[in-house]
């Protein structure tokens, strides 16, 4: 495997991509109803299924981010992340593709009015896909706790 | 056996752990939801006595059926669409205290009131069935068909405000 990063950069990513992934599944974790409407309104997922999505995923993104910061399993933490963007990337694409207005879902579930999908949704998942990538193809393993 | 530092036994143990987490979670806690999203079914007759709250999705022909009965529509989608083409004498949606006031100005809680959106995926219309339900009102009908059904049918419709 190629390792090209190394230095603060990497430190940097994993706090930042970390809260973010923290902050973004707090609001889904405590309403797991309005973000499975939120999933819903994507039209992707067939027969009900984005109520096992709203119940596992955002536990997901929470430990996903707790492991970038912490230091803990930080490969498979920025697999996670990465797999987690496309996915997002993928799905907000297809519903702008098809003209459906809706409300992102990304961050708050229970806004009314705030943050709905667009270009700039795409472009900040690619920023946090990039970050996933540096992470991942890092040299240097600096405040790692496990495994060493 | 599990090597904790192979990446891909890691992304196992993430998606072990949060769907696990996720279950419990939803096992405990008091606003819990079924793991699969249950279907608004469609009637096949319409009881307007009950004194339960109703909420169901109903076919293009119950639909017109209501409209010449003079019951109240309500368009859920954003304000292009309705001023593109609604049904005629659909209410708009807008801000959800705004539309319960609105209602509430023509119609109690108690009576009838059917709600459609664009086309039969969208979901927009049983969402806001949902939060009107949650608001009080007690008979809530779903027009699946929504706009795309009424309009191909030709049936009465208006355009602008």
């Amino acid at each position: 495997m190629n390792q090209f990063f190394k230095g603060p950069i990497i430190l940097i990513c994993r706090i930042v991509l970390g809260g973010i992934f923290i902050f973004a599944s707090l609001d889904k974790i405590a309403h797991p109803a309005e973000f499975a409407k939120a999933i819903g309104n994507y039209h992707v997922l067939p027969f009900g299924l984005e109520n096992l999505l709203a119940l596992t995923l955002p536990w997901l993104e929470l430990l996903a981010g707790v492991a970038l910061i912490t230091g803990v399993m930080v490969d498979g933490a920025a697999i996670m992340v990465i797999l987690m963007n496309i996915v997002f990337i993928f799905a907000i694409s297809q519903a702008l593709a098809r003209g459906i207005s809706i409300e992102c879902g990304c961050f708050s579930v229970t806004t009314e009015g705030g943050d709905n999908i667009g270009l700039q949704t795409i472009i900040r998942d690619i920023g946090y896909l990039i970050m996933g990538f540096i992470v991942f193809y890092r040299r240097d393993n600096l405040f790692e706790l496990y495994p060493k | 056996m599990i090597e904790y530092n192979r990446p891909i036994h890691q992304v196992v143990i993430f998606l072990v752990l949060s769907t696990l987490i996720g279950f419990a979670s939803n096992l405990v806690r008091t606003d819990s939801i079924p793991w699969i999203a249950t279907k608004l079914e469609t009637v096949e007759s319409i009881d307007l006595s009950s004194a339960e709250p109703v909420l169901v999705a109903i076919s293009l022909d119950q639909a017109k059926d209501f409209f010449d009965k003079g019951v109240l529509f309500v368009d859920a989608r954003d304000e292009g669409y309705y001023e593109a083409g609604h049904i005629k004498g659909a209410m708009r949606n807008g801000f959800l205290m705004e539309l319960v006031f609105n209602i509430e100005e023509k119609q109690s809680k108690n009576d009838p009131l059917v709600v459609y959106c664009g086309d039969p995926g969208c979901g927009d219309s049983e969402d806001l069935a949902y939060d009107l339900k949650d608001s009080g009102f007690m008979q809530l009908y779903v027009f699946k068909g929504g706009w795309v059904e009424w309009s191909e049918a030709s049936y009465p419709s208006e355009v602008g405000q």
